[in-house]
């Protein structure tokens, strides 16, 4: 009982420390994960009583706990979700939803990365989130004219979207594979 | 007692193997970019296993974040150094430090954050937050801290530590720590003003005016010529009157010793900083500043000696000169208790050391009896002392069960019965209240130097 007391007095001033920019980082998080999480699921799972408050415990986690597994993870049901609704509730790859999805998420990679090295109190420049986010702008902006190429590409190019889809993959995998080992090589 | 000294050896053996490993703090892989990596690798693998390739163009932005964000890699750590203005700060003035972080390495630094400790007599604004900035490639960024300090001594600012994410919050380094940077806080000084004139003047330069003939200012009349005398000095009106050589005597100008003893064999009391309650030594310090700053004005020599375990000391000398050092020497006081030894009846420190013409002022707050045998010690031993009471008149014990308010005051009156018969020995004592408080006592040392001397 006493636990739960110092406990609460240490929220307490947790609360009156915290200033409003690293909130606001954590709270955006937050709400990219729940509007992927809408975006990407289906629908008749999301109105389900059972799987919706979980859906949304796996959304909000990441802001909870920046530094931990949970953005991995909340990304993994976000994308199972939409794994779901076009193979097993067969709706159409939509464009927007894929562009959605893919923005949001990165988005949220970004910005858990922020929220696990800055601290809940500390005083933000705004030159520092400012370059952030344009950072992330600048990402989300490159890929989502990618995403708009390919898919208008292979609706075009029918059978050619695996053949494309594989030799990026691939090319991709090698490059993944080269940076941890270069990364690996230098720690 | 001395513990044997480590001897170096002469020719520093070379430090070729550990410099090379020390090359700056590592750069490690945060979670993040270990997220990027197996997004990226799970969603191409589900995109080429279900042909699907919007799961591969959601892997994209990972991909393509990851790639620029680590396209260069940091090399080296960042540079932190702490500045504080060097003018001269008084209690209750402006500080003006800052933490400077410069950024040496070929990739800017996304995100820095910078934390620094003060000292609690230092009231920095915001400097209790940690700082998120940013710094560019071969630039630097200043965090300025104002503020006040709230009581006098060797203040420090810092350590400062600083913690940097970069590449895009992919790679992050280890803590770099600077050391922190004493700024120096002077003791604030009431004007004191001791009218009187000075019992003893012993030395042959000085503002007092003395009884003993001399080479000096102050006409003392006319005798006739001796041999020796200077032929200047020949006034020949009475010469010629007389039809005999008279020269004018004069009095020697003397200066005077005043010696200030400064009890800190214990500290007592809460210090508040230059708003709130004065501890002993802060009460000390002050009142030793502001006598110290009268009798230099004067022209006399001023000497510091402390009553406690290290028996610090600083020379008598006169001047401007001298007022800078003690002002220096007093930012070094600390509580400096000796331990009480029974079998050990000898004085912390022997009186020797001071000179027998000296005044000697002693700042105690008479709580340790040691305090009161030093003092009734250096009356019988023939100097002129006057006791300056520096306990504040709140101070009580903390804690203790029901009898220890009655216990308090029972502990006071027998304080006061010390201080009655110091005073019935000839040891004036007075509680310091900034200017004024000592000149009654000085007018009654001035007359008891003509009391003959040694009991």
């Amino acid at each position: 009982m006493a636990k739960l007391g110092v406990q609460i007095e240490a929220a307490r001033g947790v609360m009156a420390r915290a200033t409003a920019v690293p909130f606001l980082v954590r709270a955006a998080v937050a709400l990219g994960g729940l509007i992927a999480m809408g975006v990407a699921w289906p629908a008749e799972l999301i109105a389900s009583q059972l799987i919706a408050p979980l859906l949304v415990l796996v959304a909000i986690y990441p802001a909870v706990a920046p530094r931990g597994r949970g953005a991995t993870f909340s990304a993994v049901v976000v994308v199972g979700g939409w794994i779901a609704d076009t193979v097993g509730a067969g709706s159409r790859v939509e464009l927007w939803r894929v562009i959605t999805i893919a923005t949001l998420l990165y988005l949220g990679h970004t910005l858990t990365a922020l929220a696990a090295v800055l601290p809940y109190d500390a005083i933000v420049s705004f030159d520092m989130l400012g370059g952030w986010l344009l950072r992330a702008g600048a990402v989300v902006l490159v890929s989502a004219v990618l995403t708009v190429a390919t898919l208008g590409l292979s609706a075009d190019l029918a059978g050619g979207a695996f053949v494309l889809a594989t030799i990026v993959g691939i090319a991709c995998a090698v490059g993944a594979t080269v940076l941890i080992a270069r990364l690996l090589r230098r720690a | 007692m001395t513990d044997r000294l480590a001897l170096r050896t002469a020719v520093p053996p070379t430090a070729g193997g550990e410099g090379e490993a020390w090359s700056g703090p590592a750069w490690v892989p945060t979670r993040a970019l270990g997220r990027a990596v197996l997004l990226t690798g799970l969603f191409l693998l589900l995109g080429v296993a279900l042909g699907r390739v919007d799961l591969v163009l959601m892997a994209a932005p990972f991909a393509i974040g990851a790639a620029a964000g680590l396209r260069r890699m940091p090399r080296s750590a960042p540079e932190l150094t702490i500045t504080a203005d060097e003018e001269h700060i008084v209690e209750g003035g402006r500080v003006e430090a800052a933490v400077t972080v410069s950024n040496t390495d070929v990739i800017p630094y996304d995100l820095v954050v910078l934390r620094t400790r003060t000292s609690p007599w230092l009231k920095l604004e915001q400097a209790d937050r940690p700082f998120a900035i940013t710094v560019p490639r071969d630039g630097w960024y200043s965090v300025q801290l104002p503020g006040d300090a709230m009581r006098w001594g060797r203040q420090p600012v810092g350590p400062a530590a600083a913690r940097v994410a970069a590449c895009g919050g992919l790679l992050a380094c280890r803590p770099v720590v600077v050391e922190a940077r004493g700024v120096r806080v002077y003791p604030v000084t009431d004007p004191f003003n001791a009218t009187e004139a000075m019992p003893a003047a012993a030395g042959l330069v000085g503002n007092h005016r003395s009884r003993r003939p001399g080479e000096g200012g102050e006409l003392a009349g006319v005798r006739p010529f001796a041999p020796g005398d200077r032929l200047r000095r020949i006034d020949w009106r009475v010469s010629l009157r007389t039809r005999d050589l008279h020269v004018a005597a004069t009095l020697s100008d003397r200066d005077a010793e005043v010696v200030l003893l400064l009890d800190v064999l214990g500290e007592v009391g809460l210090s508040g900083g230059v708003a709130g309650s004065a501890s002993v030594l802060d009460t000390t310090v002050r009142a030793s500043a502001a006598i110290a700053e009268h009798y230099l004005q004067r022209g006399d020599r001023v000497s510091l000696l402390e009553y406690g375990a290290g028996a610090r000391r600083l020379r008598p000398a006169t001047g401007r000169r001298q007022y800078l050092t003690v002002l220096e020497w007093l930012l070094d006081v600390r509580p400096d208790p000796v331990e009480v030894d029974e079998t050990d009846h000898d004085n912390v420190f022997g009186i020797h050391h001071l000179s027998s013409d000296a005044l000697v002022m002693v700042l105690t707050p008479l709580v340790d009896p040691r305090s009161a045998d030093m003092l009734a010690q250096l009356t019988q031993s023939g100097r002129y002392v006057v006791a300056v009471d520096t306990l504040p008149p709140d101070a009580k014990v903390t804690g203790g069960g029901n009898w220890t308010p009655l216990a308090t005051r029972l502990w006071r009156l027998e304080r006061e019965n010390v201080l009655g018969r110091l005073r019935e020995h000839g040891v004036p004592v007075v509680a310091w209240a900034g200017a004024g408080s000592l000149d009654l006592v000085l007018r009654d040392v001035a007359r008891l130097a003509l009391i003959p001397r040694g009991r």
